[in-house]
Formats: structure tokens, C-alpha cells, sequence
């Protein structure tokens, strides 16, 4: 069945509905992705558009559902190794005369940019005063992140990037990934120590809808792509809000092809693949 | 079909083994030639970076992998980044998205032909070289049908022909080119 939904303007009209019927406001997500994505849904529950937004009108269970098609979750550990290698080799060890490190990552998906981090600071004896806390929108996605459990197969190849971030020397100390995973033997999935799941604070969180409030300020924003899919005024919107929330000299790290839109380039100062904010006094927003 | 007609944007697509002949394309080409290209190509598992590096080293156009939302201006060649799917959007800039690998690629030249096709309708010049698979093939059949202009490297000239014959059972391309005849026609069009 070939479905054809040739104008934009009825897709707007389906995330008015679900903003209406649901906690959820998709209306200035970028307009072609969510395009593509609805399309699909459409396609994979052979629905027209009416009986979609009939259907969100109803079924709550239903939205639940879209939510979690709607969004785009994929992920990886240690992802783009070497931007961890610069946070772990130049920037982590500025921190080591904080008394406590507050870490937000916002869209953290199934929680391996999460773990990733962990890991890190871990290795440099920072894991006891960091606080981190883990958002997302979508919470099929933070139960497994939740669990720290993952499918060998499908990360095969991320768990690569392990060794790229961490052993890189080659110096005969290496790092063991049995240091922070178990590894099943007859079992299709590894998972994350519990010392390591024990450090992190996994929530359920709408960037869109609500701010940070009952939070200290962060010195680190972690925000990967999550924005490419926002329109450019809700991506000001929510940088604003990071902004606010970091500490100043605080850092934000966005994906590896992310930039800042024009009102926020004076704010941070790019320092290889993340942003800091800019400690001028003057500015306030 | 008139070649007068000024493209907007000229989109080219190949799998791993395309590098030289997008190379070669490149060092040709007139360094000021005014129209934007995007060219998506597959990339071998472990060299996800240096490609960008390498093109630069050869091409007489300044090589750049878009950050997400870039602005798409003349004069320059956008090479889709690893890891991402690159899309052309109504208003003329880049969308990259992480979402889930088509045809087992990401980016997949499928993706970045049919927003163009979408975005640039007639005014946009597809373009697909040699390769191993057939991703590709269904977006330049959208260009073909939304009235853009369509090239097919000649199979002959090809070290891997599946992509471009893929294309080529799926629609009548306008030309069907060796890589010189790609660059000689690819100059003409900015005199
Ligand atoms: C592509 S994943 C990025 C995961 C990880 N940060 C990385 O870069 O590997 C994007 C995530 O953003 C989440 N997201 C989308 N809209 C959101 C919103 N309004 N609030 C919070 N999270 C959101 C999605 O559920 C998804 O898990």
C-alpha cells in the first residue's frame, strides 16, 4: 500500500491534534524529518492520516507508541571516539579540583552516551563527586537504559570505539571492557556494572515543555543529537535554556556536526568539539 | 530537455570505491564554478574520517561537510558526513539526521537524491558513479521523474557497474557518461 501524503500542512495538523489529545508537542520539530517519520508510520500501521489522528484522539496506548516511532533513538557508545578523547585527555582533568561535577545529558537516548561518560570518569577518579542525570523524552528508551543491558550484535561494533577512546596507546596497561561490563557467556547481551548503573539518574523529561528547575547548575550539558531534529526557533529556545543552566566556563557538547544558531555564537567559545560558556558579565538573558 | 537551464544544486552519489573518480571530477572542475554540489558517498566501516581531507587535496573547490542546517551557497562542494543522512530541505539548507541506516547505509544516497528531487525539482542534476549496491538508484529515479536532470557514469567506465546499472533499469537517464565527459559537461555549465 503506497500512501500518499503530499502536503505538509496536513501533517501540522495531526501534531496540533496530538499536542491537544497528549502531553506531547512535536509542532516545531523540523518539518522534513517529522515529514519522513509520519509517513512511515503511516505506512507501517497502514493508516491514512485521518485515522492516525482519529486514532491519538483515543488511544492513548496508541500515542505512547508513535511517541517512541517518532523519535529518532539511535545510538552508540563513545560515539564520534574522538570527542571522548578530548574530554577524557583535556578537559576532565580540569575538573579534578571541583568538589562536585553536575552533568546533564539531555536526549540521552538508550543511555550508552551515558555509560560512555562513566566510564571516563571513572578512569580518572572523578566518578564519586559527579552527579549525572540522564534525560528523554521517549521512556521505552530509559528502560533499557535503565537496565544497562544491551544486545551484543546490534553494539558490536560500537564497543570498538572502547578501545578507541581508551587504549589507544597501545602501552601494554590496557583497559579491559570486563572492567565495567559482564559479559554473558552463552547470553546475546552484555551489561553494564552495577557500579557503574548505581551512578546514574535516568528520568523522563520534555526538553520542549519543561526547564530544569529544582537543578543545581551544570558543568556539563551533553545535548547530541537531540536539536538536529527541532525547528531553529525551538533550537533557540532550548539553547537558551542550556545556557542558563550551565555553570560559567561550563561546557556544552553537542553532536559532531551541530553548531550554534547566530544569536548563540557570541555566548560560547568553541573549543575543539564543545562549547564553552562565555564568561562575560554584561550578557544576561 | 535544455541544458540552459541553471541547476541549482547538483547532487552526486557513490558507493566506497567512488572516492578516485569524484576526485578526478573535482581537480577538473573550474574553480569558480558558481553552483553548489553535494556529494554523498558510502564510506568504508573504519575510514570514517580523513575523506573530507583528501577531497580538499585534490578538488579546486574548497570541500566542506555541512554542520546540520548550513546555509547551501555556490562555489563550494558539501560532502555528507559519516554516520549521518544528509537531506536538502525546501529552504535550501542541509538537514543531517541520525535515524536508522537505508540500505544498509547511512548516509544513504537514496535519502540525499529524493529530498533534492523534492527540493530542487527540475532545477537539480543528479549524478551516480560506480558502486557495490544499489542505494542510489530509486533517487535518481525521483529526480528523473521530478523533471531534473539525470547522469549515469557510463558502466563501461565503472570499476563496480551495480549502481549505475540499478539506475539504469529504472529509468532513461538523460546522459550516460564517462568521468571526463562528467567534468567537461559539468564545466560548460559555467561559462
Ligand atoms: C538520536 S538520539 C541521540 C542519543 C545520544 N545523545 C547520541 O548522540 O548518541 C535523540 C534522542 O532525543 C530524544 N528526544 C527527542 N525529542 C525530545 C524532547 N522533546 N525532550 C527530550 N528528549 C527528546 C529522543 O527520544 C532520542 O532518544
Amino acid at each position: 500500500m503506497t500512501v500518499k501524503v503530499e502536503n505538509i500542512t496536513e501533517i501540522k495538523g495531526f501534531l496540533q491534534e496530538l499536542k491537544e489529545y497528549s502531553s506531547y508537542d512535536l509542532c516545531e520539530y523540523s518539518d522534513s524529518s517529522i515529514y519522513r517519520r509520519i509517513k512511515k508510520i503511516l505506512k507501517d500501521h497502514k493508516l491514512s492520516l485521518d485515522q492516525l489522528i482519529a486514532k491519538t484522539k483515543t488511544d492513548s496506548l496508541f500515542i505512547e507508541n508513535i511517541i517512541q516511532e517518532i523519535t529518532v533513538n539511535t545510538t552508540e557508545f563513545f560515539r564520534d571516539p574522538e570527542v571522548w578523547r578530548e574530554l577524557y585527555q583535556n578537559f576532565y582533568p580540569t575538573l579534578r579540583n571541583k568538589k562536585y561535577i553536575n552533568i546533564w545529558h539531555a536526549g540521552c537516548s538508550s543511555g550508552q552516551e551515558v555509560y560512555s561518560n562513566l566510564i571516563l570518569l571513572n578512569e580518572l577518579d572523578l566518578l564519586d563527586k559527579s552527579n549525572v542525570i540522564a534525560t528523554d523524552l521517549n521512556s521505552k528508551v530509559l528502560k533499557v537504559a535503565k537496565s544497562g543491558k544491551y544486545d551484543k550484535k546490534e553494539n558490536q561494533e560500537y564497543f570498538e570505539n572502547f578501545n578507541a577512546v581508551l587504549n589507544r596507546e597501545g602501552n601494554g596497561s590496557d583497559i579491559l571492557f570486563e572492567k565495567y561490563f559482564e559479559d554473558g557467556v552463552n547470553s546475546n547481551c552484555v551489561e553494564v556494572k552495577s557500579f557503574l548503573r548505581k551512578q546514574s539518574d535516568f528520568q523522563q523529561h520534555d526538553l520542549v515543555k519543561e526547564e530544569m528547575n529544582n537543578h543545581a547548575k551544570f558543568d556539563i550539558i551533553f545535548c547530541r543529537n537531540v536539536l538536529i531534529y527541532f525547528n531553529s526557533a525551538l533550537q533557540t529556545k532550548i539553547l537558551k535554556q542550556f545556557h542558563n543552566k550551565l555553570t560559567n566556563g561550563g561546557i556544552l557538547v553537542l553532536g559532531n556536526h551541530e553548531g550554534l544558531n547566530g544569536f548563540f555564537k557570541t555566548k560560547f567559545i568553541k573549543d575543539g568539539p564543545v562549547f564553552i560558556k562565555n564568561n562575560t558579565f554584561h550578557f544576561q538573558f | 530537455m535544455n541544458d540552459n537551464i541553471r541547476y541549482k544544486a547538483i547532487i552526486i552519489g557513490g558507493s566506497a570505491g567512488s572516492f578516485t573518480v569524484v576526485s578526478k571530477i573535482l581537480s577538473k572542475m573550474n574553480p569558480d564554478f558558481p553552483i553548489p554540489v553535494i556529494v554523498c558517498m558510502h564510506r568504508l566501516k573504519h575510514v570514517r574520517s580523513g575523506l573530507v581531507e583528501g577531497l580538499n587535496l585534490k578538488s579546486n573547490i574548497k570541500v566542506i561537510e555541512p554542520n546540520d542546517k548550513e546555509k547551501i551557497v555556490g562555489n563550494r562542494i558539501y560532502l555528507a558526513p559519516s554516520n549521518y543522512h544528509l537531506f536538502i530541505e525546501f529552504d535550501n539548507t542541509i538537514h543531517l539526521s541520525t535515524e536508522e541506516t537505508f540500505n544498509h547505509s547511512r548516509p544513504a544516497i537514496d535519502h540525499a537524491f529524493s529530498s533534492a528531487a523534492y527540493a530542487y525539482r527540475d532545477k537539480v542534476l543528479g549524478i551516480i558513479l560506480t558502486g557495490a549496491n544499489r542505494d542510489g538508484a530509486n533517487g535518481m529515479k525521483e529526480i528523473h521523474f521530478k523533471n531534473g536532470t539525470t547522469i549515469v557514469q557510463d558502466p563501461e567506465s565503472c570499476d563496480i557497474d551495480t549502481m549505475p546499472k540499478a539506475a539504469l533499469n529504472l529509468f532513461e537517464p538523460d546522459y550516460i557518461l564517462t568521468p571526463d565527459k562528467i567534468t567537461e559537461y559539468l564545466n560548460q555549465l559555467s561559462v
